[in-house]
């Protein structure tokens, strides 16, 4: 009777055991990240993903005609010099060796700027589009940090008068619809930062100067 | 002694064996209530076709990336190819090769840093537990100070962190570059060797820890490998509204 009980114990603390241990596991594996997002969540995420991917094939095909337009020209005995020029511009403008024109947002701020605020706006102009931006008269490249506090800002060393002007190059009209939409960052930011506000002016023109930052890498080795 | 031992003896092995089994069946109760994350889990059933909708896409992303690095590199190799045919085009792609380099679409390797990001444990949503969540605005911390530090190049999760690159929350996730990057955020740089030393004089990051970390608890890690690799940005490098100003127009000499 003791073994016999005994048994049916065990068996069912083993069951469960093995239950738990494969939930653990599962629970520890599930490397995705996904699993605790809520429906909605995961519907901005797809709907992020499907803009993305779709920029990436344009990407593709652009890369793909550019080959086949270097095969070409290689096939004539051309230089290429043209294709080569056209990437040459194209590759210093966007990473802010260059200076560029062209449409885009002008942004005011006035009170108490700080550079949390700052960091906000340029990282919310740059996933709405921008192909270029400065932050009073300085060009923003990735090592760019605004720093100090409210009344004596700096960027890259240049101080910031007020008002901070920030001017964006991009497709004005979907900046300007990100940075001021309900709930955008303009309304988010005046709401958490009182006295602080925040002008956004489409423009057809608008310049940015290239950057004074020296990009190429001095101690790191490129991999190719 | 000899009585205690001669009680333990005493007892049927069944007994240890399911002793044995509840300790362990109360470890394993303790540890997967503790291993529920301050994100809230969701259950409901529509959730399922859009996970696997996402990891779809990443997928696609994944392999759309792979394609765009690999017709960059046949590109370099077909330029570089047509070098023999004058000055101006060896001159052209030496400055094609520069502007690459200095625009992140090279990878870099060098003495590396690396930051590890994690939620901080145990607390759930319930409990207003939001500051315990690693957000954007942390990793973007992280970079800003590696940058402040020396490194020449930094990356999330293996997205490269480049003139255009956004860190920002969305729905819970993070996308960097616009790529959903799953916790934990690994931050990689490389750059000097006294990188970390650099940033651990730097004022603003030791308040970043002791806020983040010390006080909310978020889960932060360094090593330094000897010899790391970053990554080359893997996404559009497309403009089409910033053009160069009519004084700059192209010239034959880069």
């Amino acid at each position: 009777m003791h073994s016999r009980s005994s048994q049916v114990a065990l068996a069912v603390v083993a069951l469960v055991l093995g239950f738990l241990v494969v939930t653990q596991v599962r629970s520890q594996a599930g490397g995705t990240g996904l699993e605790d997002r809520s429906a909605q969540d995961l519907t901005l995420l797809v709907a992020n993903l499907n803009t993305r991917n779709d920029q990436l094939r344009g990407e593709v095909a652009d890369l793909g005609r550019q080959l086949d337009s270097i095969a070409a020209a290689q096939a004539r005995g051309d230089t290429s010099a043209g294709q080569l020029r056209a990437d040459l511009v194209r590759v210093r403008i966007w990473s802010g060796v260059d200076a560029a024109v062209g449409q885009g947002v002008r942004v005011v701020l006035r009170g108490p700027v700080t550079a949390v605020v700052l960091e906000d706006l340029v990282n919310e102009l740059r996933n709405a589009g921008a192909e270029a931006i400065a932050v009073g008269g300085v060009r923003v490249v990735p090592a760019t940090i605004a720093g100090g506090v409210p009344g004596s800002l700096s960027v890259e060393d240049t101080p910031l008068s007020d008002p901070v002007e920030v001017v964006a190059i991009g497709n004005a009209a979907t900046m300007t619809g990100t940075l001021t939409r309900a709930g955008g960052l303009v309304a988010q930011e005046m709401a958490t930062n009182q006295g602080l506000a925040i002008e956004v002016t489409p423009a057809d023109r608008l310049q940015v100067p290239a950057t004074a930052r020296d990009l190429t890498p001095r101690v790191a080795k490129p991999r190719l | 002694m000899s009585g205690v031992a001669g009680r333990l003896r005493s007892i049927p092995t069944w007994e240890i064996t399911l002793f044995l089994a509840l300790v362990s069946l109360g470890f394993l109760i303790a540890a997967q209530v503790r291993s529920e994350t301050p994100r809230v889990r969701y259950t409901s059933q529509e959730r399922a076709p859009l996970i696997e909708t996402a990891l779809g896409l990443q997928a696609q992303q994944k392999s759309l990336q792979a394609q765009i690095l690999d017709l960059r590199s046949r590109i370099a190799s077909a330029e570089v190819a047509t070098q023999g045919s004058g000055a101006i085009a060896t001159q052209l792609n030496d400055a094609l090769f520069q502007a690459r380099l200095s625009a992140g679409l090279t990878a870099l390797e060098g003495n590396g840093l690396v930051v590890q990001l994690e939620d901080a444990p145990q607390v759930s949503q319930a409990a207003g537990s939001a500051d315990l969540l690693v957000t954007g605005r942390d990793v973007r911390t992280v970079v800003e100070e590696l940058w402040l530090a020396g490194a020449e190049a930094v990356a999330v999760n293996d997205e490269r962190v480049v003139s255009a690159t956004s860190i920002i929350d969305i729905g819970g996730s993070l996308l960097v570059n616009s790529a959903y990057v799953a916790p934990p955020y690994q931050v990689k740089a490389v750059g000097p060797a006294d990188m970390y030393a650099q940033l651990a004089e730097s004022a603003s990051w030791v308040d970043f820890v002791a806020s983040r970390a010390g006080q909310n608890g978020i889960r932060l890690a360094i090593a330094q490998p000897a010899s790391l690799l970053v990554p080359a940005y893997a996404g559009s490098v497309t403009i089409r509204y910033a053009q160069p100003p009519a004084s700059s127009a192209p010239s034959a000499n880069p």
